[in-house]
């Protein structure tokens, strides 16, 4: 038998037997069997019935173990659990939050992240994302620190932070403004690995919703950066981008500044260059229409857009009923006279 | 009276009895008559015993005995004094001669010893404490029977490698669909996940044209506002200098004939006055009003004087014409 696992019981005494092994004292003891419970939740039936059987009160213990891979094995647990939403919904009303949220300074940088990935999985969910709402301060501070030390291998955390970060942002943003999100968020743009870039941007245009965010991003130095991703590899980065600065190109001054930093034939150069049946480049197609649309208000952007009416036009005729209907506002508002 | 007797069968339907239950009677009253029963509440009965019956004398039930008890107990009594009567008639020894004295021997073969005193001894026994019961020993049956031996040689039970497919096939059906519904669930997770991410993008987008119509409206109000507002100033403005313009056109024919008006009554007034007679006035003419006064006073007191002397005058001689006349009409009627 395999000896890294506990044995498995037959039926439905499976889930509870493996439970109780878990008060013994040996840790290695411990971690078999949550290891043979890592196995069994993948099945939906015995999850509910963990759920359901109020096992999950008997993970509180385990949390605080002394032992770092017996934490991080219960981390990797319940993120398991949290794969459904019923289990999502007995994390939630658990008190197992407070538990979860002293690991995020454990040691164990495997432990941290499993607790990363349950959290994240939790805000996935609207009601997750309002309980963890008042953790964003802490995750932004968490945030700084990594900053200061900037090592390859704290990119997964980073990750998984911004995400959670830009979760609990879409539900409601000024948390994270109000710890001074913007400017971090500006710092992690420039980052090496794609995903961290793909995700602070991502975080950066939740953000970038509420008019203080606008304000924000435009005073800061965050706009040339963006423009300076605008032409990334990576076309999810591309698009997160080409988000943020149709957020930021909403107010005035946003406008003003873009206009400012020459970003109109940047966004061209996007549309024309997308070949028209991808799915994926959707997004960034719609994205710099609704840019190009604000910026066309300011009388600047539609003098040099006046010149660029053909292109948009030519969009008008997409198969995509969206894209056709973005670039018919955009037309429209090239060619609005007061 | 008692109609219902022992031995009465009455059928209830449900139950017969043999002897029907029926409630005591009461003390019979030979006065009344009795159609029915008339049974007394058994409580309030004095033929009950009432109270502890522990201490109580029990009377016999009947006062005279009974004459069958009576005579049983003659007749034993008679049986017993029967029995000592034939034991005392019975043959005993005759009593010893004198100087004699019977004695009792035995006359079995063997002599006996018959003593009062019985010897005994004490002897005790007690089973040892704690100890085990020493193990059984192992039954071997004695051997019978010849010897035999076997031996299964390789091959010939089963076949290994035929019987252990279906266990195999259980296994890896077992891990396969396992692995199929761990892949489903991802597979299930990603595809959400693209859906999610759609949407996201649906609604920023959507977000981003809601808002910027939004800014749109609210620059067009604003500005809209603005021109009012800057029509409203203009038009207040025009009024304000149109009704300056009147004022400033009333106010100068208004003043026009004030200026005249206003030195008139100033002078009318006494504003303008020459010093030299300001001064004759304010100086001169009281002292001059002063002295003429001070000389009119003398004169009216003079006046005075001269008419207080005349009216003594006056007085005095109408005094001596009165005088005058009292002697005269004497004078005259002489």
């Amino acid at each position: 038998m395999d000896s890294t696992r506990a044995p498995v019981a037959f039926g439905r005494w499976d889930v509870p037997l493996l439970f109780g092994r878990l008060q013994q004292p040996e840790a290695a003891e411990r971690l078999r069997s949550l290891a043979s419970l890592c196995d069994l939740m993948r099945d939906p039936e015995r999850l509910y019935r963990t759920v359901t059987g109020g096992f999950l009160e008997q993970l509180l213990d385990l949390l605080k173990d002394e032992d770092p891979s017996v934490r991080s094995r219960t981390c990797e647990l319940l993120h398991l659990v949290t794969a459904h939403s019923i289990g999502r919904q007995a994390v939630l009303s658990s008190s197992l939050l407070p538990p979860l949220t002293q690991l995020l300074d454990d040691s164990s940088s495997s432990c941290r992240i499993n607790t990363l990935r349950v959290l994240n999985r939790l805000a996935l969910l609207p009601a997750g994302a309002e309980s963890l709402l008042y953790l964003v301060p802490q995750l932004m501070l968490k945030l700084q620190q990594q900053d200061k030390d900037d090592g390859d291998d704290g990119d997964e955390e980073e990750v998984l932070l911004l995400s959670t970060i830009s979760c609990c942002s879409r539900l409601d943003a000024l948390p994270a403004l109000a710890s001074d999100g913007v400017s971090l968020l500006g710092r992690k743009l420039t980052r090496r690995s794609p995903e961290v870039r793909r995700e602070a941007a991502a975080s950066l245009m939740e953000l970038s919703i509420p008019v203080e965010g606008k304000r924000q991003v435009c005073e800061g130095a965050v706009l040339p950066v963006l423009i300076g991703l605008l032409q990334d590899e990576d076309l999810d980065v591309r698009t997160n981008a080409a988000g943020v600065v149709m957020h930021a190109a909403i107010i005035t001054e946003g406008k003003l500044r873009c206009l400012h930093l020459d970003v109109v034939p940047v966004l061209l150069d996007l549309l024309s260059r997308q070949p028209e049946e991808d799915e994926r480049s959707k997004a960034l197609v719609l994205y710099s229409l609704r840019a190009l649309t604000a910026l066309a208000e300011a009388p600047g952007g539609r003098r040099l857009l006046l010149e660029q009416l053909p292109l948009l036009a030519r969009r008008t005729e997409d198969r995509d009923r969206d894209i056709r209907r973005a670039a018919q506002t955009a037309v429209r508002v090239v060619t609005w006279t007061p | 009276m008692a109609s219902s007797s022992h031995g009465h069968r009455h059928s209830n339907g449900l139950y017969t009895f043999s002897s029907r239950p029926r409630p005591v009677e009461n003390s019979r009253d030979p006065s009344s008559e009795r159609a029915e029963y008339n049974y007394g509440n058994i409580m309030y009965d004095r033929r009950v015993v009432r109270g502890n019956t522990y201490a109580r004398h029990i009377l016999p039930t009947t006062a005279q005995p009974d004459p069958a008890e009576t005579q049983k107990q003659i007749i034993k009594k008679r049986a017993t004094a029967r029995k000592q009567a034939w034991k005392q008639l019975r043959l005993t020894t005759p009593v010893a001669l004198q100087g004699r004295k019977h004695i009792d021997v035995q006359t079995e073969l063997y002599l006996e010893e018959l003593s009062d005193n019985i010897v005994a001894t004490h002897k005790e026994c007690q089973t040892d404490a704690f100890l085990d019961k020493p193990s059984t020993p192992l039954f071997i049956p004695a051997k019978s029977g010849k010897d035999v031996g076997t031996q299964i040689e390789e091959g010939e039970l089963f076949d290994f490698d035929r019987e252990v497919q279906p266990v195999l096939e259980v296994l890896v059906g077992k891990t396969v669909e396992q692995a199929l519904l761990e892949v489903m669930e991802e597979e299930e997770l990603a595809c959400l996940n693209a859906q999610q991410r759609a949407f996201e993008e649906l609604r920023h987008h959507e977000l981003a044209e809601v808002e910027r119509l939004q800014e749109q409206e609210r620059r067009h109000t604003e500005e809209k506002e603005r021109r009012v507002a800057q029509q409203k100033e203009v038009l207040k403005k025009e009024r304000e200098t149109a009704e300056k313009i009147a004022a400033r056109a009333y106010t100068q024919q208004y003043l026009a004939d004030l200026l005249p008006a206003v030195f008139t009554s100033l002078r009318s007034h006494g504003y303008f006055h020459d010093p030299v007679e300001k001064d004759i006035e304010m100086n001169f003419f009281p002292w001059l009003m002063a002295e003429v006064d001070n000389i009119l006073e003398k004169r009216y007191i003079a006046r005075e004087m001269l008419d207080t002397i005349i009216c003594d005058v006056t007085e005095k001689s109408l005094e001596e014409f009165q005088e005058l006349e009292t002697q005269s009409p004497r004078n005259w009627q002489i």
